[in-house]
C-alpha cells in the first residue's frame, strides 16, 4: 500500500475556521492534490481528541458523511496527541483486509475557540484522574520526566532550549507553520515558565489545524498517480496513563517497544532513517524520542542536541524539518497525520526550503499523552 | 464540580495512601494551571516513592523552596484538592507534606 | 474509671502575628497585644478546613491507641465550622480513618463548647457500658471578619480524644454542665462572619458561665482551687481565662503551662483542649486537673480529671511541636481563610 497525497491546512490561529471547515478544507484539498473525486475513496478514518469535551461535538463520522455527500463508512478515531497515527495505522490495517481500496485519513482540530485554562482542562483528559487531582497539567507531567532527566544526566535547561531553537529555524522554512519567527537560546531560557523546568518556550502552542492523507492498495491508482511513497511499517504500543506506575521516568517504554516493532518490520537500520519526524510537544519529548527510538544512547540527548547534528544540513538525520509540534503547531488531531504527511514530502522532493537530500527512509513518531500511546511509521520511497 | 458518586467510589483509594512515608523522585512547580487550581499557583507537585515501593502524585504543601529536591522525604496528608463550586461536594484527596 | 485513653492535636505551621494585622489598619500592636494577650495566631491553608485538621489530629489519637480502631464504636465532631451545613463531617472523618460502618456519628455545634458537650454525652455512653471506646473531635478553622477585634485571636486548631474505660489515661473524675440563653456571639445560617455584642461577651456571658458551672463543680465535687495542680479554661483571649482563673480562686502558677492562646490564638472548640494538651505534656500521675470550657448562647462545661500512670504511655510532646512555626503576612492570610 502507498501513500499518494498529502494536505495539510495552515497550522495557527484560524478565527475564520470552524472545525467542520478546517476537516472540509483538509479532505478537499488532498483529493485535489491526488487528483481523486471523492467518488474514489472507499472509507475515512477521522482523527480527533477533543471535539467533544470542548464543544459537545462528537459523532463525526455522520458529520464528514454530510459534508461530503456520502455513505461510505467513516471511523473517528481518538488516542489523545497520538490520534492521528493511530487512525493512519487503522487505515492500513483497513486496507490489509481489504485490496483495491482507497482510503482518506483526515486529522483535525480546533483549540482556538475556548480560553486557554478550557482547552488545558481538556487536553487534561489525556491523564489520569489522579494526575488531575494533583493539579499536574500536561506541560506537569513532562516536566516530571524533565526534571528527572536533567537532574539524573546532569543537564541544564539550557540543552532543553536547543530543541526549541532547532524546530524554529525548520518552521521559518516552512509556510504551513504556526511560527515562523527564529528563536534565540537566550529568548527560550528567558521565558516564563509553565511547570519548572519547562517555560513558555519549551512547550508546543494551542493550535488550529488539519491535516489528510490518501492511502490505498489500488495499483492502477498508484501507477496512476505523480507521487508515491511506501508503508514499511506501522506499529503501535501502550503503557500506563499514569506516569507515575511506569518503570522509570527517563524514557518513554512505548516508544521503544513500537520502534523495535517498526524497525524489524521494516527491514532497516536506525542508519538508513535519514528524516524523522518525533514527538516534540516538549522539548524534552524530542530528546527522550531520540534516545527511546533509537537513534542516541540513553542520556546522551541532551548532549548531543546541543550539537545540532539533527538540524536541516547537519551530520546526522534532519529530525522534524516541519518545524515539530513546536514551530509548526499542535493542532492534536492533526499532528499525526501532518507527521506522516511531512515524511511524504521529504521523500517526494516537495518539502521546498526544507527538503532534506537523499533521504530514501524515513519516520514518523507519534505519542498520545505522558506515553500511553506511542505509534511509529516507517516510509520509504 | 466533581461527580459525588466518584468522590464516594473514590474514598477507599485515598485511605490507603494517607499516612504514608516515601521520598521525592521527581518535583515541578506548576505556574500554569486550569481553573480548578488556578488559585493556588504557583504550587509544586512531587511524584513519591512510598515506603511499600508504591508511587503517586500530589501537590507538596506547608514547604519551603529548600525542599523541593530529590530524595526529600514526605509523609501523605489529607487536603482539599480542586476548587469546586460554593454547592458542589468538597473533594478531599492526598497532598504531600515534608517531613 | 471513665477517661481519656489517647489523645492527639493538630495546629497549621502558618502563624500571623498581632504587629502584622495592627499594622494594616494602622493600629498601635502593642496596644492591643497588651489588651488581648495574643502575640499570634495559627492560620491554616487554603485547602484545610475542620474535616482535614481533625483528621490529622485523630490520626495522632490513633497512633497512640493500643487496642484495634474498629473497638471505636461512636464519632463526635465538635465544630462553628463544619465543611458542610448539611452534611455530618464525623462520617467524612471516620470513613477517612478507615473505621467499619457499625458506628453512632453525630455533628455537634455550640460555638467553642461543641466538643466537650459531645464529650459529656460520650461519657454516658461509656458508663452505661453501651459502647466501650469513642472518638470525640473538637475542630475549626475560625473566622472573623476583617478589622473586627476578632481578627486577632480567631486561629484554626484541632484536637482528638478518644474515650473508654480501659487503659485510662486521664480520668474523669466528675463534670457538670450549666447552659443558658445569652445571645453574646452568634452566627445566622449564609452569613459568612460571626456578630458578637462587645463588651457582653464578658461578664454576663464569659465570665457568669465558667463561674457557675465551676462553683457548682466544686460543691459536688467538695474540692476546692488549691487540691489541683492544674487548671484549663476556655481561651477567647490571654485576658479572660486568667481573670476568672484568679476570680475563682486559682493561681498563676496552676493556669500558666494551659495559656496556649498567646501564641496560637483562640481555635474555639479545640481552645480550651489544646490547653488541656499543653498540660498532658508535663502532668504527673495522681495530679488533679481542673477544666472548663465555655461556648456563647452560652454554656460552660466544667470538669475535674485526674492523670493515672498510663498517662506515660500516650503522652505527647507539645511545646516543640508548637514552635515548628512559619509566618505569614496579611494578603496570604486572607488568601488562606479565602477572602480573596
Amino acid at each position: 500500500m502507498k501513500i499518494i497525497a498529502f494536505y495539510q491546512t495552515k497550522f495557527g490561529e484560524l478565527w475564520e475556521k470552524s472545525l467542520t471547515s478546517l476537516i472540509k478544507e483538509a479532505i478537499f484539498g488532498v483529493l485535489k492534490e491526488a487528483n481523486l473525486e471523492i467518488d474514489q475513496v472507499d472509507a475515512i478514518f477521522f482523527s480527533n481528541m477533543m471535539a467533544g469535551v470542548l464543544e459537545n461535538n462528537l459523532h463525526t463520522s455522520s458529520k464528514i458523511s454530510e459534508i461530503i455527500g456520502k455513505n461510505i463508512p467513516i471511523f473517528r478515531v481518538e488516542a489523545a496527541c497520538a490520534s492521528g497515527g493511530i487512525a493512519f495505522h487503522l487505515a492500513t490495517k483497513y486496507l490489509s483486509d481489504n485490496s483495491k481500496k482507497t482510503v482518506l485519513i483526515v486529522g483535525a482540530e480546533k483549540m482556538t475557540d475556548y480560553s486557554p485554562e478550557e482547552t488545558t482542562l481538556a487536553l487534561a483528559a489525556a491523564a489520569s484522574g489522579e494526575e488531575q487531582e494533583a493539579g499536574l497539567t500536561f506541560p506537569g507531567l513532562y516536566a516530571l520526566m524533565a526534571n528527572f532527566y536533567l537532574q539524573k544526566y546532569h543537564y541544564s535547561e539550557e540543552n532543553l532550549a536547543y530543541v526549541s531553537f532547532k524546530n524554529h529555524f525548520h518552521g521559518s522554512l516552512n509556510p504551513k507553520a504556526h511560527f515562523q519567527n527564529k528563536l534565540t537560546i537566550e529568548k527560550i531560557l528567558k521565558s516564563p515558565y509553565v511547570a519548572y523546568p519547562l517555560k513558555v518556550l519549551d512547550s508546543s502552542p494551542i493550535s488550529d489545524g488539519a491535516a489528510a492523507l490518501i492511502l490505498t492498495n489500488d495499483a492502477y491508482l498508484i501507477k496512476k498517480s505523480k507521487y508515491s511513497v511506501s508503508v514499511l511499517a506501522s506499529e503501535v504500543a501502550t503503557d500506563t496513563i499514569n506516569l507515575f506506575q511506569r518503570q522509570t521516568f527517563d524514557e518513554i517504554l512505548a516508544t521503544k517497544i513500537a520502534s523495535e516493532l517498526a524497525f524489524k518490520k521494516a527491514k532497516i537500520e536506525r542508519k538508513h532513517i535519514k528524516v524523522a519526524e518525533v514527538h516534540d510537544c516538549f522539548s524534552i519529548a524530542e530528546i527522550l524520542a531520540m534516545e527511546d527510538l533509537g537513534f542516541w544512547k540513553k542520556g546522551e540527548g541532551g548532549k548531543n542536541i546541543k550539537e545540532l547534528s539533527t538540524q536541516i544540513g547537519g551530520s546526522d538525520l534532519t529530525v522534524n524539518p516541519s518545524g515539530g509540534l513546536k514551530a509548526s503547531g499542535h493542532p492534536v488531531g492533526a499532528t499525526g497525520v501532518k507527521q506522516i504527511g511531512e515524511i511524504f514530502l521529504q521523500l517526494t522532493k516537495q518539502a521546498g526550503q526544507r527538503q532534506v537530500k537523499n533521504a530514501k527512509y524515513g519516520l514518523a513518531h507519534n505519542v498520545g499523552g505522558s506515553g500511553g500511546t506511542v505509534v511509529v511509521t516507517i516510509l520509504g520511497s | 464540580m466533581v461527580s459525588p458518586v466518584k468522590i464516594w467510589r473514590r474514598q477507599k483509594e485515598k485511605r490507603e495512601i494517607l499516612g504514608k512515608e516515601g521520598k521525592v523522585i521527581s518535583w515541578t512547580k506548576i505556574y500554569i494551571a486550569p481553573n480548578d487550581f488556578k488559585n493556588m499557583v504557583p504550587y509544586p507537585v512531587v511524584l513519591v516513592e512510598l515506603e511499600d515501593k508504591k508511587k503517586f502524585v500530589g501537590q507538596l504543601v506547608d514547604y519551603e523552596e529548600k525542599n523541593l529536591k530529590f530524595g526529600q522525604k514526605v509523609k501523605a496528608v489529607l487536603r482539599k484538592t480542586r476548587n469546586v463550586g460554593q454547592e458542589d461536594v468538597i473533594p478531599y484527596g492526598i497532598k504531600f507534606k515534608p517531613i | 474509671m471513665v477517661g481519656i485513653v489517647s489523645y492527639g492535636f493538630y495546629l497549621p505551621i502558618w502563624r500571623i502575628t498581632t504587629k502584622e494585622i495592627a499594622s494594616v489598619w494602622g493600629k498601635n500592636y502593642l496596644e492591643i497585644e497588651n489588651s488581648l494577650l495574643v502575640q499570634e495566631k495559627t492560620v491554616s491553608s487554603s485547602d484545610e478546613d475542620s474535616l482535614t485538621m481533625a483528621y490529622e489530629a485523630s490520626s495522632l489519637a490513633l497512633k497512640n491507641f493500643s487496642e484495634e480502631k474498629n473497638k471505636i464504636k461512636f464519632v463526635f465532631f465538635g465544630s462553628e465550622t463544619p465543611p458542610y451545613a448539611v452534611n455530618p463531617a464525623s462520617t467524612i472523618l471516620a470513613e477517612f480513618l478507615g473505621l467499619k460502618k457499625d458506628y453512632l456519628a453525630n455533628d455537634h455545634q455550640f460555638a467553642c463548647k461543641a466538643a466537650t458537650g459531645a464529650l459529656i454525652e460520650g461519657l454516658g455512653l461509656i458508663k452505661g457500658g453501651v459502647f466501650d471506646y469513642g472518638l470525640v473531635v473538637a475542630s475549626d478553622k475560625a473566622t472573623a471578619k476583617p478589622h473586627d477585634a476578632l481578627e486577632y485571636t480567631a486561629a484554626s486548631g484541632a484536637v482528638a480524644l478518644i474515650i473508654g474505660k480501659k487503659n485510662v489515661a486521664l480520668e474523669i473524675l466528675d463534670f457538670f454542665s450549666f447552659s443558658s440563653d445569652t445571645p453574646d456571639f452568634w452566627r445566622r445560617e449564609g452569613i459568612r462572619y460571626p456578630s458578637h455584642g462587645g463588651r457582653f461577651t464578658g461578664k454576663p456571658s464569659y465570665f457568669y458561665h465558667i463561674h457557675q458551672a465551676s462553683t457548682l463543680l466544686f460543691e459536688k465535687t467538695k474540692l476546692k482551687p488549691k487540691d489541683f495542680n492544674y487548671a484549663v479554661f476556655h481561651m477567647p483571649n490571654g485576658k479572660f481565662p486568667q481573670e476568672v482563673a484568679f476570680g475563682l480562686g486559682f493561681e498563676k502558677k496552676q493556669i500558666e503551662k494551659s495559656l496556649v492562646v498567646l501564641h496560637l490564638g483562640n481555635s474555639y472548640t479545640a481552645s480550651a483542649l489544646m490547653g488541656l494538651v499543653s498540660v498532658l505534656e508535663v502532668a504527673k500521675k495522681d495530679d488533679l486537673i481542673f477544666f472548663c470550657s465555655y461556648g456563647s448562647g452560652a454554656g460552660a462545661d466544667a470538669f475535674v480529671f485526674k492523670v493515672t500512670k498510663s498517662l506515660d504511655r500516650v503522652r505527647l510532646p507539645f511545646t516543640l511541636t508548637a514552635e515548628k512555626k512559619k509566618y505569614i503576612d496579611y494578603p496570604t492570610y486572607l488568601k488562606f481563610m479565602g477572602m480573596i
